[in-house]
C-alpha cells in the first residue's frame, strides 16, 4: 500500500511537471496582435440606412441596385502563422460563462471590428486563418454566453439548432419582399431583403446536411513583428459586393435566405470576399 | 498541448483518487446524475454542466414556473406532466399554449432526455440545452422571447441569489438558465419498470409478457431498439399520405423526407397517450391495428413496411397484439411518475 502511494504521488508530480514544462518551454517575449475587419460595398464605405429605403446607393454587376440595412458575422478560431514556423492558436472556450474566441463582428458598431488577440508568442506573422460561423465543436457544447448568448444578440437558429454564421439585409429594386405587419409594432418593409447563411451540421452519409461553415486563410504578401510593445494589425477587407457578384445574385427570386441549402451558395463564396488589404507594424500608424 | 496536459492530469488525478479511496471511508454518494447499468452512455454534456442541488432545484423552479410564458399563464410543466412521464395529459391530445391556442403537436414525454441524440418531433435541436428555446419562444407555446425571460428573472426578488449560489453568477443570462432546466430535465431517468427489473435483477415477466417481449423483438425492435426503444432514426410509418407537418424534412430540406419523424421512445408508452406526433391515435390497440394492416402509402413510406410495391405493414393477429400491449406495459416507471424529486415544492 505504501508503494502505491509513493507511485501515484511520484506520478502526479512527474505528470505536473511535464506539464508545467510543455506549456512553457521557456518565459518567451509575447505580443498582441490585431485584426480589423473593414466592410465595404465594392469600393465603397458601408453607409447603413433603414430597411426599405429605396435611395440605393450601390450596385452589382449585373445591375442589381440595392441598400445595406444590417451585416455582421461570427468570427472564430483565429490562427497566425509565420515563415519560421511560428504558430498561435486564439484560445477557443464556448461555455456558459463566456465564449472565449468567438467574435461577433457587427457593421455599424466599431469596437466590434477591431479583435485583440494576446498573448501571441514574439516572432514574425505572414498569415491569419479564422473561420466564419460557429463549428459543430461550438454548437455541441451546449448554451453559450458572451457573443453566442441567444438573450444577448446571439444569432441563433431555434428551429434547426445552430448559429447563422454570415448576415446581410437590406432593400434592393428588384426584391418581391411585400410587406408584413407582424403586430406588436414589428414589420417587415416592402423590397427588403434577407440573406442568413447557417448551418453546420457535417454527416459523412447524408448529403442532405449542409455545412455552411468556411474557413479562410489569408496571405499578408509581407512579414510583421510580434514582440514586447509591438501589436500589429492586418486590415481585413470584406467586400460583400464581391458575394453579390460571385453568386449573380436576382434579388427578384432571391431575398429570403433563412435555411442551410439557400445559404449554400453564399458560403461557397465566402473566402473570396476577404482579402488583407494591408498590414500594420504598429496600430497607432493606423489612422 | 493542452489536451495532452489535461490527459495526464486526469491520470494524474485518478491515481490521487485511488490513493485517497484506499485510505478513508467512501463518502456519502453525492447527488447528480447516475447512468443506469444497461442504459447507454448519456450525450448531454455534463463535463460542461454538472448536476448539483442547487442547480437541479433551481431548474425544477423554473420548470414549474409560469414566468417563462408571456403572460405568466403557461409553464413548461403545463404539458408535460410527471404522472404522464413528462408528456401532455390525454385530454391535451395537441398541446395548449399562451392565449389556449392548440399546438400542432402531441407533447412527448421527457424521460431519459439525458440520453437522446436530438429533439422534438423533426429533430431539429441536437443538444438538451437548446430545447427549452423553442417552447419559449413559440408563438403558439409560451409566446415570450428568451431575452424577456432572462431580465424577468434578474428583476425578480428569488432568483438571483438562486442563481449566486447554483452557478456563482451576480447577473443572470440565458446559457445558466437553460443550464439549470437541464440539470433538471437530464435528471429524469426512468429505468425502474418491471421490465428493467427483470433486465437487472431477472424478476420474472409473466407468461403473456414474455410472449409479447419475443413478438416485440421480431416485430417492433427495428425500429423501437436498444434500452431506450428507439433507433433515434426519422421515419415515415404511414399515418398518412399528406403532411401538413412536413416533420424531418423541415431539417434536412429535403422533399424524400416529407412525413419523416423521429422513432420515439416507448418507456412509459402505456400512460403517454395519445399517440404519434399528431396525436392521431388514443390507445394502444389503434396503433397496433393501425400497424397491421391500416397503413397508408406515400413516396417517404419506410420501406421496411412494403413488399415489392405492397404495404403490408406488421401483421399480427389480435392474441398477439394482446401479448405486445402487455409486454408494451411493463415498460411503465411507477417509481419514476411518483419520485418526489420531479414534485413541485411550492
Amino acid at each position: 500500500m505504501k508503494f502505491l502511494k509513493f507511485t501515484a504521488i511520484l506520478s502526479l508530480t512527474i505528470f505536473l511537471w511535464s506539464c508545467d514544462n510543455d506549456d512553457s518551454p521557456s518565459p518567451e517575449e509575447t505580443g498582441s496582435f490585431q485584426v480589423y475587419f473593414d466592410n465595404k460595398v465594392g469600393s465603397n464605405e458601408v453607409n447603413l440606412t433603414a430597411p426599405g429605403d429605396k435611395n440605393y446607393q450601390y450596385e452589382t454587376a449585373n445591375g442589381e441596385k440595392f441598400n445595406v440595412s444590417m451585416l455582421g458575422y461570427y468570427v472564430s478560431k483565429i490562427v497566425l502563422e509565420g515563415p519560421n514556423g511560428e504558430y498561435y492558436a486564439d484560445e477557443m472556450d464556448a461555455s456558459a460563462a463566456d465564449s472565449k474566441g468567438y467574435y461577433h463582428v457587427m457593421e455599424g458598431e466599431s469596437a466590434t471590428a477591431n479583435i485583440q488577440i494576446e498573448n501571441v508568442p514574439a516572432g514574425t506573422y505572414d498569415r491569419v486563418t479564422f473561420t466564419i460561423g460557429v463549428e459543430e465543436d461550438g454548437v455541441q457544447e451546449g448554451a453559450a454566453g458572451g457573443v453566442l448568448d441567444p438573450a444577448n444578440g446571439g444569432w441563433f437558429w431555434n428551429w434547426n439548432a445552430g448559429y447563422i454564421g454570415f448576415a446581410i439585409e437590406g432593400t434592393a429594386e428588384n426584391s418581391q419582399q411585400e410587406y408584413v405587419d407582424w403586430g406588436n409594432g414589428a414589420s417587415t418593409e416592402e423590397k427588403t431583403f434577407a440573406l442568413h447563411v447557417g448551418g453546420w451540421k457535417d454527416v459523412a452519409d447524408n448529403e442532405n446536411f449542409v455545412n455552411n461553415v468556411r474557413t479562410v486563410t489569408l496571405d499578408f504578401g509581407t512579414t510583421v513583428t510580434v514582440g514586447d510593445g509591438l501589436s500589429p494589425m492586418a486590415h481585413v477587407v470584406t467586400d460583400v459586393l464581391k458575394m453579390f457578384d460571385a453568386t449573380n445574385i436576382d434579388f427578384n427570386t432571391t431575398y429570403s435566405v433563412h435555411a442551410p441549402k439557400a445559404g449554400a451558395p453564399f458560403a461557397n463564396v465566402l473566402e473570396q470576399i476577404f482579402v488583407v488589404h494591408h498590414v500594420h507594424q504598429s496600430t497607432s500608424s493606423h489612422d | 498541448m493542452i489536451k495532452n496536459c489535461r490527459k495526464y492530469l486526469t491520470f494524474g488525478w485518478v491515481l490521487l483518487l485511488l490513493y485517497a479511496c484506499s485510505d478513508t471511508e467512501a463518502p456519502d454518494k453525492p447527488f447528480g446524475f447516475e447512468k443506469p447499468e444497461h442504459f447507454p452512455e448519456p450525450t448531454y454534456t455534463f463535463e460542461n454542466n454538472p448536476v448539483t442541488k442547487a442547480g437541479f432545484e433551481l431548474g425544477k423552479k423554473l420548470f414549474f414556473d409560469p414566468m417563462l410564458s408571456r403572460d405568466n399563464s403557461v409553464s413548461c410543466n403545463n404539458c408535460h406532466q410527471q404522472s404522464r412521464a413528462f408528456a401532455d395529459t390525454p385530454l391535451h391530445a395537441t398541446s395548449i399554449g399562451i392565449d389556449n391556442q392548440f399546438g400542432i403537436r402531441n407533447a412527448p414525454s421527457m424521460a431519459n432526455m439525458a440520453f437522446m441524440q436530438e429533439f422534438f418531433w423533426d429533430g431539429g435541436v441536437t443538444h438538451l440545452d437548446f430545447v427549452p428555446i423553442n417552447a419559449i419562444e413559440s408563438d403558439i407555446e409560451m409566446g415570450e422571447s428568451l431575452a424577456n425571460v432572462v431580465e424577468k428573472l434578474n428583476n425578480d426578488e428569488e432568483y438571483p441569489a438562486l442563481f449566486q449560489a447554483a452557478f456563482g453568477v451576480s447577473e443572470i443570462t440565458s446559457p445558466f438558465m437553460l443550464h439549470a432546466l437541464s440539470q433538471f430535465t437530464a435528471m429524469m431517468v426512468s429505468a425502474n419498470s418491471t421490465y428493467d427489473k427483470y433486465v437487472l435483477e431477472g424478476q420474472p415477466l409473466t407468461e403473456l409478457e414474455m410472449a409479447g417481449m419475443n413478438l416485440f423483438q421480431q416485430k417492433c425492435a427495428a425500429c423501437h431498439q436498444g434500452e431506450l426503444f428507439t433507433d433515434f432514426s426519422h421515419r415515415n410509418n404511414g399515418i398518412s399520405s399528406v403532411f401538413g407537418d412536413e416533420g424531418w424534412a423541415t431539417i434536412t430540406e429535403d422533399p424524400s423526407d416529407i412525413g419523416k419523424f423521429k422513432v420515439p421512445s416507448l418507456r412509459n408508452v402505456e400512460i403517454t397517450a395519445p399517440y404519434m406526433h399528431n396525436a392521431r391515435f388514443n390507445t394502444l390497440e389503434e396503433v397496433l391495428g393501425h400497424y397491421d394492416g391500416n397503413m397508408v402509402d406515400s413516396p417517404s413510406l419506410d420501406p421496411m413496411f412494403k413488399n415489392g410495391g405492397e404495404v403490408v405493414g406488421i401483421p399480427m393477429t389480435e392474441e398477439e397484439k394482446v401479448q405486445i400491449i402487455a409486454f408494451l406495459k411493463t415498460l411503465t416507471d411507477h417509481d419514476f411518475i411518483s419520485n418526489p424529486l420531479f414534485r413541485n415544492n411550492d
